[in-house]
């Protein structure tokens, strides 16, 4: 096996793009055929890495359990008196990462597709969805916090210009809130990735690291460390550990995101091309969830068993708060990106349970998240490039128009309000039972967060079947007329075809779980008694 | 018990409920294409052999359990299984027994549908889910498939999604049934943390977990874990509220009712042996779990719909209405027996409601179709389903007639029915259960009794008004008889409506081989004289009620006024669906409709505030740039600039000046001097 | 007896006429002479305190020096404003601005 996989992965996107730019501008075609390609060379890669993956590569605190990884010292410079500055090209996957990586894959080629009829300025379009695409395979693997940091700022730069230019009407404002948010949120991320820095030392070379898996050891911390396990250093009256904790957390919170720190979530939805929209909701919000899993629950541990209640409680939160708020809401789009809200709660509550079975079904809720949000954003998108128009109450009995249009939608409506058979069901399902069972297993969670979050799953039939009722059933009336009614054409192969995969998933992963868990598996294990401490 | 001779059955079972599947799977792919219905007719058909089989092996004998590891969480296995049990394998039997009968009805019932490929499909889905329900051996796998039920019944009760109203009602069913779905989670969890399995053998067996669990100081203590004893009695409360919701059952029957949109066909499958028995089945499958306080519960909500339904069915016009209320009314009775304790009565009265409640419908159906026939034909404007419309169809419809009058018995609880066996049984138990009561709880059987009386009533209004009294309009006289293939099947739920089926005996239901196949284990003190005596009280009701329905209907006698209070609260329901309208959905619209404009307003209102502010500072931040620091700047270099300018007048150009000027300076400089040295 | 005041109340009283001719006439050849009754003013202060040297006669040398650049100085500057005057065909320095910045 070839032992640069991994970073082939990574950097496949960015060879694309140095061909794109070479390409003269009038090869229209070129670009999105070339940007295919990248997508299904990445995407059988990565299918193929999902495959060798062993189950038993727990990852998470020892480097020998990761697997494709490559560490190669990247910089190294001699800072006189602050020692040695060590930076690494350090990559690897565990079953953290391993779904995440083939899920970038698939949303990714999936994003290409809808990107298909794109008309304005294909090559800069295509170029900075390609360098989007490696930097969030960047993120998934990098294991060097330095490493991380690049390729997560790496990430906002593509994506403010792609929402900034190929956007709707208010796209300035939805990317400079999408920017500074984001930005905000990694800003101070970068004071706690120094402060890191100096509190942790190789235990072989003795000098401070960006290495995550050095900083997850408490014994390599040197004993009067800011960060220190043992010095209980206090900030601004607040332990600094905790401090530290809760600056990554919101950092990583601002993406889920949670309640309240919402908000750039729906018009970056709303304003965001198709495409775009498929890879915030289909990626870009796991980056979030990944982020707390590895690196505030990997690096904070103490911290997160710590702080569970309160994550548990912002779970619940965003779980009911964003239901409810996609209930009321009168435009397509936004409704199902406040849904993304509500269901990305659950992954939090899961991931606060500290029980494998919620955790597990956290990450699970995200996989399955990732395409079925992905496949709302697309429906929506069929609708908008025929008539323009998301506002619900503008349409009525489109099942009588465009059944196979309508047959998608009722699918995957009924995939992402939990039906079982789909992905969602068990996603929710086990982190409910987890939350449930958190008591009485480490007495984290207390219960009544399990019925109330189970509550979101009612509020989420709610809106969903309320939405179809509304616009696909009864007699067809459309505000547009008899102009919508010959525009309102059913879905075209490509369209359906662009849907079948991420339903088909939905569909297997709903029916035999296995596929992911078995995966996931040891290093949920690995996690839960990392933070636990059992 | 002697083992079943083979070890295959199984995957006998598995065929029988992976049949049903198939045809609907072979349905959606034929598309348009499988309009006759064979394939969903061979596949349930299948299904019915293979059920039969794997009913005639296991019945009676031990139970029979495969299952195969489905994926692992963590380090806990969960398993696809099947258990088959008594209780399991009757009601494997049960589905495609009624199943099948509603097919073959369906075919012509529902001739010329443009969508009837759809329809097709989705009958095949609901059995499929129905039938892995029963046999589920652990209580996820039953959730799963408690859920796809609901999603079936989704899909057809809004079949004609056309309709307005039809798309209310199944976005209504499915949404109540949410509701049970999540008590069914909740019950899930609370037994999975407590346990950390959900196998229903492991767990609900006689000397399974749950009977081996104790409550002790207040805790409730199971192989090494514990909870508070609250939890007991709330774990058995999720359940419940998952088979009210289900079931129908008060407060969350108003689904069933609205449910009635969908083909009748589909009605009668709902209302027999797919949808609310789950519930029923759910309740007697995990029967352990439930303490004192839960079973009393469950007693009062079952005793209480079944009043209530029974009293809201007297007054209602729409014939499939009365029908629903009549079936929530039965759930209730099924319900309350279970709370009471006897399980083994009310699966019985679950089979035998099964076969006489979907017949009710067809014939009613049968009427329907007839109806609109008559309405096509004459270009008439009746209401098909309005019974005031009806009247003396008896001689029209003389076959249809026959049947829904024997269901109607069987509903009534008649001799020589089945329905008078099972509802014997209860009544019997109920009445040995009171009188171990204390309190209140003692009057609960009467209350059930009152309920038979007002069945016996109701029904006796349909069959009187639709088939005996006078016809309302002269037309009715040109409808006719239904074809064949409606009769067959309603001739042959007539024939299993009959006491045979059940029972060699027609009055002793101790004989009735279906109870004895699972009598639970503890049952209180049998009063023999109430073996005797409820039969007779009974049917002495039964009798009396339908003679005054009889008076009322046909002779026309009717003594009562519409407007009064109790007539109004019976004809509207009481008013629960406008209650629920103005208790539940409004205030969560309204919260929903406050939430969106607060975070509109103050959430992003408070980002957007805070970006207003950045950039109120930096325009403060800028002005004072410009102002302040750099027109200091500039000042220094204006002033610079004027006193240059003011200068430069000096110089004039003329060489006498300046030389007047150095001559005065001089001068001025000498003088200075001088003053200064004097 | 003359004595040293007298002497400087002359060279003062030259001075000062020489001094009104410098500022106050509009022709340069006018200016011209008061500088050098200034000129002479200054030599005959030289001279008269030049008593007070008499081992060098420092007073009376430098009053000579001073005579002979002042005729040379004359020489020049007649040179110069008959040059103005071809170019400006005035002699008066009120007319000759051009010093100033235009």
């Amino acid at each position: 096996m070839n032992p640069h996989l991994l970073s082939i992965l990574i950097f496949l996107p960015l060879l694309a793009a140095v061909v794109m730019l070479l390409i003269p501008t009038v090869q229209k075609a070129a670009y999105k055929y070339i940007a295919l390609v990248t997508g299904g060379l990445q995407l059988l890669l990565s299918g193929y890495m999902y495959y060798r993956f062993h189950p038993k590569g727990a990852g998470i605190t020892e480097e020998r359990l990761y697997q494709f990884k490559e560490h190669l010292p990247w910089i190294r410079l001699d800072m006189g008196g602050m020692g040695r500055l060590e930076i690494d090209y350090f990559i690897g996957v565990d079953g953290l990462s391993m779904p995440f990586l083939f899920l970038t894959a698939l949303i990714m080629i999936i994003a290409i597709g809808a990107s298909w009829n794109m008309q304005k300025q294909l090559k800069g379009y295509f170029v900075l969805l390609m360098i989007l695409n490696m930097a969030v395979m960047g993120v998934f693997s990098a294991l060097d916090f330095f490493l991380f940091y690049v390729f997560y700022e790496l990430m906002l730069l593509p994506l403010y210009f792609l929402i900034g230019i190929w956007g709707g009407a208010r796209r300035e404002y939805a990317a400079i809130k999408f920017f500074l948010y984001t930005l905000f949120g990694s800003v101070f991320m970068l004071l706690v990735i120094v402060g890191l820095y100096f509190s942790v030392t190789n235990p072989e070379t003795g000098a401070h690291t960006f290495n995550m898996l050095h900083m997850m050891d408490p014994g390599n911390y040197a004993p009067n460390s800011l960060f220190s396990w043992l010095a209980e250093n206090q900030l601004f009256g607040v332990p600094a550990r905790l401090l530290a904790f809760i600056v990554l957390f919101v950092a990583f919170a601002i993406k889920v995101p949670i309640v309240p720190l919402h908000t750039w979530l729906p018009d970056a939805h709303v304003e965001a091309p198709t495409p775009i929209s498929i890879i915030l909701a289909g990626i870009l919000l796991k980056i979030g969830g990944y982020g707390i899993l590895r690196i505030c629950f990997g690096i904070f541990p103490d911290m997160a068993l710590q702080s569970a209640w309160w994550l548990g409680l912002i779970g619940v939160v965003s779980i009911l708060y964003g239901a409810f708020v996609a209930l009321a809401q009168r435009d397509l789009k936004r409704m199902i990106a406040y849904s993304s809200v509500s269901h990305m709660g659950f992954v939090l509550l899961g991931a606060a349970s500290l029980t494998a079975e919620g955790l597990a079904g956290g990450i699970f809720q995200m996989i399955s998240h990732g395409f079925l949000s992905a496949a709302l954003f697309f429906l929506v998108g069929v609708l908008y490039d025929r008539v323009h128009d998301r506002d619900i109450y503008h349409f009525r009995g489109l099942a009588s128009t465009m059944p196979r249009y309508t047959a998608l939608v009722a699918m995957t409506f009924f995939a992402s309000l939990g039906l079982p058979g789909f992905s969602a069901f068990i996603g929710e399902a086990f982190v409910i039972i987890g939350t449930f069972n958190s008591e009485s297993a480490h007495g984290v969670l207390p219960r009544w967060m399990a019925i109330a979050g189970s509550v979101g799953i009612l509020l989420s039939a709610a809106y969903f079947l309320w939405t179809l009722q509304r616009m696909f059933f009864g007699q067809p009336r459309f505000k547009g007329g008899q102009e919508w009614l010959a525009v309102l054409k059913d879905t075209s192969t490509r369209e359906t075809l662009i849907m079948l995969p991420m339903l088909m998933l939905a569909l297997t992963l709903g029916i035999y779980p296995a596929f992911a868990l078995e995966k996931i598996n040891a290093s949920v294990l690995a996690l839960v008694s990392l933070v636990t401490g059992g | 018990m002697p083992q079943p001779s083979v070890t295959y059955l199984p995957f006998v079972a598995l065929a029988a409920v992976l049949l049903p599947f198939a045809g609907s799977l072979l349905s959606a792919i034929a598309g348009r294409r499988s309009q006759s219905g064979a394939i969903a007719i061979t596949a349930i058909a299948g299904s019915l052999l293979t059920a039969a089989y794997v009913f005639a092996q296991v019945w009676g004998n031990a139970p029979v359990h495969g299952q195969w590891q489905w994926f692992v969480i963590g380090e806990t296995p969960f398993h696809v299984g099947l258990l088959l049990d008594n209780q399991s394998v009757l009601m494997l039997l049960l589905v495609p027994l009624i199943a099948l009968p509603v097919h073959l009805y369906s075919v012509a019932y529902m001739k010329g549908d443009p969508g009837i490929h759809r329809y097709w499909m989705y009958l095949g889905l609901f059995c499929f889910a129905m039938m892995a329900l029963v046999v589920a051996d652990n209580l996820f796998l039953l959730y799963v498939c408690w859920e796809l039920v609901g999603f079936a019944s989704y899909l057809l009760i809004g079949f004609w999604f056309t309709r307005d109203t039809a798309v209310q009602a199944n976005k209504k069913a499915f949404i109540v049934n949410r509701i049970g779905d999540i008590g069914l989670l909740i019950g899930i969890a609370i037994l999975y943390a407590q346990f950390g399995t959900l196998d229903i053998r492991t767990l609900f067996d006689p000397h399974g977990l749950v009977a081996a669990s104790v409550v002790a100081d207040g805790q409730w203590i199971a192989s090494g874990r514990s909870m508070p004893a609250i939890w007991l009695t709330l774990s058995g409360l999720a359940f419940l509220l998952g088979a009210i919701a289900k079931s129908a059952q008060f407060p969350l029957h108003v689904w069933l009712p609205d449910a009635m949109e969908g083909p009748t066909a589909v009605s009668s499958l709902i209302h027999a042996a797919t949808m609310v028995a789950a519930g029923v089945f759910l309740l007697a499958r995990i029967f352990p779990l439930f303490n004192g306080t839960a079973l009393m519960v469950m007693a009062c909500i079952g005793v209480f719909t079944a009043c209530m339904a029974a009293y809201f069915a007297l007054t209602q016009y729409d014939i499939k209405k009365i029908l629903a209320f009549s079936t929530i009314s039965q759930l209730g009775f099924m319900v309350a027996g279970i709370g009471m304790g006897a399980y083994h009565a009310a699966l019985f009265h679950l089979a035998t409601h099964a076969f006489f409640k979907c017949l009710l419908f067809l014939a009613a159906g049968a009427v329907i179709h007839e109806m609109q026939h008559l309405n096509k034909q004459y270009g008439l404007e009746i209401d098909p389903q309005d019974i005031r419309g009806m009247g003396g169809l008896r001689r029209q419809m003389p076959l249809t007639f026959t049947v829904m009058a024997i269901a109607a018995l069987a509903l009534g609880g008649f001799p020589l029915t089945g329905g008078f066996l099972s509802k014997d049984a209860l009544l019997v138990h109920a009445l040995e259960w009171g009188a171990i009561q204390p309190g209140l709880l003692r009057l609960l059987p009467y209350f059930l009794f009152a309920a038979a009386g007002l069945t016996a009533f109701y029904i006796a209004r349909l069959i009187f008004k639709v088939f005996v009294a006078p016809p309302a309009i002269d037309r009715l006289t040109q409808i006719h008889e239904v074809g064949k293939w409606m009769l067959v099947p309603m001739l042959f739920l007539a024939a299993c409506s009959l006491f045979l089926v059940f029972s060699l005996h027609p009055f002793d239901v101790g004989r009735a081989w279906l109870t004895q196949g699972m009598v639970p284990d503890t049952l209180p003190p049998t009063l023999p004289a109430a073996h005797t005596l409820v039969p007779v009280t009974a049917t002495l009701i039964a009798l009396l009620m339908a003679w005054l329905a009889w008076k009322w209907y046909v002779k026309g006698a009717y003594p009562l006024r519409t407007t009064g209070l109790l007539y109004k609260l019976s004809l509207n329901q009481g008013y629960l669906d406008k209650l629920y309208d103005l208790a539940v959905i409004s205030p969560v619209l309204r919260l929903s409709h406050v939430l969106r404009e607060a975070d509109r307003y103050l959430v992003d209102g408070t980002i957007d505030g805070l970006g207003r502010l950045g950039r109120l500072l930096a325009a403060l931040a800028g002005w004072m740039d410009q102002y302040v620091v750099d027109g200091t700047v500039r000042l220094i270099g204006k002033i610079a600039y004027g006193l240059g300018n003011v200068l430069r007048r000096t110089q004039t150009g003329r060489v006498q000046y300046y030389l007047f000027t150095m001559f005065f300076i001089v001068l001025i400089v000498l003088l200075y001097q001088m003053i200064i040295h004097a | 007896m003359i004595t040293l005041t007298h002497f400087l109340v002359v060279s003062a009283c030259i001075f000062a006429a020489g001094m009104y001719a410098v500022l106050a006439r509009r022709n340069a050849i006018m200016v011209l002479v008061g500088i050098e009754l200034i000129i002479n003013a200054a030599i005959l202060n030289l001279v008269a305190f030049g008593r007070y040297d008499s081992t060098h006669y420092g007073g009376q040398v430098f009053a000579v020096f001073a005579i002979v650049l002042a005729a040379a100085g004359v020489a020049v500057a007649l040179a110069i404003i008959l040059n103005v005057y071809q170019h400006y065909k005035t002699i008066n320095p009120e007319d000759i601005r051009d010093l100033k910045e235009k």
